[in-house]
């Protein structure tokens, strides 16, 4: 109110201004880390998606203005990082069912990856 | 690491298309040929060709007769894919006169066969 | 494609749980190789860092798919995955918030006999956010179906339809799986390397019967004789030397263990 104008446009077609971002975000980081939950604790991707997360959930406590959050994040605007915390919890969700952290589920032929052949 | 990794694929199971096992496999040919033969009336009627639903149906079942030898379920699964795709282009059609007519090969000469018929034809592919 | 792939920076070792982390390409240890470029590009160590990294994370992240990382000569990121992975893979690079790969730039096959599984199928990357591309591989054979990436990017659909059409490769769950490019009655699949360049009828109009005739092609042997190796070789030598640097490379690694 006082320096900040309110923004009224994310000048991206088809994304509207969010009007409480730090709830909807801090609502989605929480999902996120529940849905993480089903991960054993060593797969790589529950370590680093926690660490990414818990990150972002982080700056988004510590930092109440949207502008400055967003120069904080540098991962575009703030209804940018909503999109991109909604496709990771989908992600997150279906890691559970695909379990990519088992070990590969078969070796390729010898000369599948050679070349010249 | 290589030698293991060929060990492992010749030991694997293939991934089938549809059919698990030879019988369903026969069953999505004859369905498919079904279809065929129900729909061979309409496409004389439809493309306005000169045959009879006879020889239509003839031909259906020459095409069909051609593959009896295959007894893979893949392979029968991927004729039947292709079968299906010629017959929604023959049911919308898609197709135009010329592409149904193609099966029947009527302008096709038989090829030389013996020594002096190939020489008359003057030469030899 | 071709020379993308030739000098490729093979980290064999993937799969290896003890060995991941430390690894750097051997490639670009010493420069006491002799030079096996044809011609002297500038390298940009900085990129190829950046690309090893993020190969190494994807790989740790899904070690149930992904085969072997490289990057090419060219700066470019390739992850060489089992074609069950095809969809959480892909899916991954889309979603997760450091990879955003959510455009698919292309999608097509390569035709490559000799292998057991003759197809590769490559799937090429944009992601805007990052400004990176990368590229994935998978392969399959001639009966083997593969999951169709519809569901994950919708670009896909007309592509798939391509590669079946040129290739012969099925997709599964495709929702419009039909020809796209030949024509309605073509038989075979052009793409392949086993189809005659003059293709297996010629087309012509008949005037007896009104319409135009497909008749088979008849053509000398000789024309149809199929040859893989270019006659422009220039670097003969440099054809098989891409190889020799991969198990370099391999038993290096092992020795930093």
């Amino acid at each position: 109110m006082a320096g900040a104008l309110r923004k009224t446009t994310t000048g991206l077609v088809g994304l509207a201004v969010s009007e409480n971002p730090h709830e909807h975000l801090k609502i989605l980081y929480t999902r996120i880390i529940a849905a993480l939950q089903n991960i054993p604790k060593d797969a790589a991707y529950r370590k680093y998606t926690e660490q990414i997360v818990n990150d972002r959930l982080g700056l988004v406590n510590s930092e109440p203005d949207v502008q400055k959050l967003e120069n904080k994040m540098n991962s575009g605007q703030l209804e940018e990082v909503i999109l991109q915390a909604e496709s990771e919890l989908t992600l997150a969700r279906k890691m559970v069912q695909w379990k990519p952290w088992e070990t590969l589920v078969d070796e390729p032929p010898a000369d599948q990856w050679k070349w010249p052949i | 690491m290589a030698a293991s990794g060929v060990g492992k694929v010749v030991g694997t199971t293939v991934k089938p298309i549809f059919s698990r096992d030879l019988s369903e496999a026969k069953r999505r040919v004859r369905e498919l040929y079904r279809a065929w033969y129900r729909e061979v009336p309409h496409t004389v009627q439809s493309f306005q060709l000169d045959i009879t639903v006879k020889q239509g149906r003839d031909k259906v079942r020459e095409i069909f007769m051609k593959n009896t030898h295959v007894t893979d379920p893949r392979v029968i699964d991927m004729l039947v894919i292709k079968g299906k795709m010629e017959l929604q282009e023959t049911i919308h059609v898609w197709k135009q006169r010329t592409h149904i007519m193609r099966f029947f090969n009527e302008t096709e000469t038989p090829r030389p066969k013996d020594f002096l018929s190939k020489f008359y034809a003057g030469h030899d592919p | 494609m071709l020379v993308g792939a030739a000098l490729r920076v093979a980290r064999a070792g993937l799969r290896v749980t003890g060995c991941r982390a430390v690894l750097l390409p051997a490639r670009f240890e010493g420069s006491s190789t002799t030079e096996t470029q044809p011609t002297v590009r500038p390298k940009d160590e900085v990129t190829q860092k950046h690309l090893c990294a993020f190969g190494e994370y994807v790989a740790e992240i899904l070690p149930k798919y992904v085969h072997q990382v490289q990057v090419t000569c060219f700066n470019e990121l390739e992850i060489l995955i089992h074609p069950d992975g095809i969809i959480p893979v892909l899916t991954f690079l889309r979603d997760h918030t450091t990879a955003q790969f959510k455009s698919l730039v292309d999608l097509t096959a390569v035709d490559v006999p000799t292998r057991q599984n003759r197809f590769e199928i490559v799937y090429n990357l944009l992601s805007l956010r990052f400004n990176s591309r990368i590229r994935v591989k998978t392969y399959t054979d001639e009966l083997t179906p593969i999951d169709s990436l519809v569901p994950v990017h919708k670009a896909a659909n007309w592509y798939e339809r391509e590669v079946w059409d040129m290739f012969g490769v099925f997709f599964a769950n495709h929702p419009d799986m039909r020809r796209i490019l030949t024509d309605y009655g073509f038989e075979g699949h052009p793409f392949r390397k086993d189809f005659p360049l003059s293709g297996y009828v010629e087309v012509r109009y008949d005037d007896e019967v009104k319409r135009v005739v497909a008749e088979p092609i008849e053509l000398a042997q000789e024309f149809r004789k199929f040859d893989l190796n270019s006659p422009w070789e220039t670097f003969p030598a440099y054809r098989s030397a891409p190889e020799t640097l991969k198990i370099e490379a391999g038993e290096k690694k092992e020795d930093a263990k």
